[in-house]
């Protein structure tokens, strides 16, 4: 059952993105900001602090494959948010093993996680000639909102899923069923 | 932190290897994105129009909200305006009956400014806010081709990039640069229409980029409509762009440049026509274009 809920969470959040901008009011969008919904990865965050067990990797092949799908359905791009999401997802399991999962862990981890995917992202897209890249203006109209953003997406969604993840974990421990 | 093992460091370089390899693959001039691509656009796509509804009945509410505001104020204005359309639809009738005898003597069935329009709604927009795109949710089945032209009531909103069998995406103008350029005019009483190319976007200034090719004697006023001309046979003649804000000389002062500010709204939108062409169909639609359908 789980096994299905966990993707089928993600695939949602993915569909969800597209639709993100239509729910802020026209004011926010048309500034000169760029809000952009990292929401995946904000999932694979919790799902790391929360549930994951320590030795495996799951969450990094999460990351790769919706990743991808991103890139399929809204950019066109391929590779880039696979690559930057599979390797902060990596980097994440390596922080997280350092701290104690509560709420104000998690919330450092996404923030490094969504700034340092974002900067990959934009690093990338520039490399490729298909932005123009200046550190300046990105880090202050682009990096600040993004993580500001899903930051509180975090803080709406941790109470929301916090209590599953951690039902499930101890769920998974006392039967000791081989799960994914 | 024993980040760079052998073993990752290889893992880490083929992964490289990968993202170049797609990248470069994904910026080839590709015609249409490949079946898989194809299938998850269009099943991301199905489960968008299911969300969206639900979503777009909420911010319409809160719209409608807002807009009640204004209602008695532009009621008023709009039975001004109705009045005068009243006069206007019997003039525009003539013309179009007088237009069609006259087109029949000569012969000539389709002109440059007929389309075929296909109604769509807008299901997704891109949160990559680089990406100037929106999905919408007619494909290759409601005969949507690539490169045609997309507009909402107010005028000309971008064209189409990608289709796949349900879904296709559109390109925003405001994310048009040198590489799709419009061939665009503005219109003028006697024969001296001004005529050149959108030739992108320019985020500063948040404008198009009109350069006026010949440099005709009559100088441009703000806010002149400028329409497509139809000249670059894509998109038929008569949308409207935008309006001029700002006219400047480029650098050596034999051209000039208008800064055009887009007629249409590109950040709420929810239903576009995407416009046929339609005397496409006979010339050019033999280039093979239609491999995946």
């Amino acid at each position: 059952m789980r096994r299905i809920v966990i993707p089928i969470l993600l695939f949602l959040l993915l569909v969800l993105e597209g639709v993100a901008l239509d729910l802020l009011p026209a004011s926010l969008v048309r500034h000169e900001w760029q809000l952009v919904p990292h929401w995946v990865l904000i999932f694979l965050t919790l799902k790391i602090m929360l549930f994951d067990k320590e030795d495996t990797n799951i969450s990094v092949i999460h990351g790769l494959i919706f990743g991808l799908l991103i890139d399929v359905v809204y950019t066109g791009i391929l590779g880039v948010y696979m690559f930057s999401y599979g390797i902060v997802v990596y980097l994440l399991y390596g922080l997280s093993r350092l701290l104690h999962a509560n709420v104000y862990t998690t919330i450092l981890l996404s923030v490094i996680g969504v700034a340092v995917a974002d900067m990959v992202i934009n690093i990338l897209f520039s490399a490729s000639g298909i932005t123009d890249l200046i550190w300046g203006q990105y880090l202050l109209y682009r990096m600040l909102p993004t993580v500001l953003a899903n930051v509180f997406f975090l803080l709406v969604l941790y109470p929301l899923l916090a209590k599953w993840l951690e039902k499930w974990k101890a769920e998974r421990f006392s039967k000791s069923s081989a799960y994914f | 932190m024993p980040f760079f093992h052998k073993k990752r460091l290889f893992i880490f370089l083929i992964g490289f290897i990968i993202l170049v390899a797609l990248i470069g693959f994904s910026l080839r001039d590709r015609e249409n994105p490949t079946s898989v691509e194809q299938f998850v656009k269009d099943a991301v796509g199905w489960t968008q129009g299911l969300v969206h509804a639900p979503i777009d009945y909420v911010t319409t509410v809160f719209d409608n909200i807002d807009d009640l505001q204004d209602t008695f104020h532009e009621n008023q204005v709009l039975r001004e305006k109705i009045a005068e359309y009243k006069g206007l639809f019997y003039d525009v009738q003539k013309l179009e009956e007088e237009n069609a005898e006259l087109r029949d003597l000569l012969e000539k069935a389709n002109s440059i400014r007929s389309y075929i329009p296909i109604q769509a709604s807008v299901i997704s927009r891109s949160p990559e806010q680089w990406m100037e795109k929106v999905t919408i949710n007619k494909g290759n089945q409601d005969g949507i081709k690539k490169n045609m032209a997309v507009i909402t009531a107010k005028g000309m909103i971008g064209k189409i990039e990608t289709r796949s069998k349900f879904t296709s995406t559109v390109k925003l103008l405001t994310g048009f640069d040198q590489f799709n350029r419009i061939s665009a005019t503005i219109a003028r009483e006697d024969d001296s229409d001004i005529h050149g190319m959108i030739e992108g976007y320019n985020q500063t200034s948040e404008k198009l980029v009109f350069k006026i090719i010949e440099s005709s004697d009559s100088d441009l006023k703000k806010g002149e409509l400028v329409s497509s001309s139809g000249m670059g046979g894509l998109f038929p003649s008569g949308l409207p762009i935008g309006k001029v804000t700002d006219v400047k000389p480029d650098q050596y002062g034999l051209t000039r440049t208008a800064f055009v500010e887009p007629v249409a709204d590109m950040y709420e939108i929810d239903h576009v026509i995407v416009v046929d062409r339609e005397h496409d169909t006979g010339n050019q639609s033999g280039s093979g274009k239609d491999v995946t359908s």
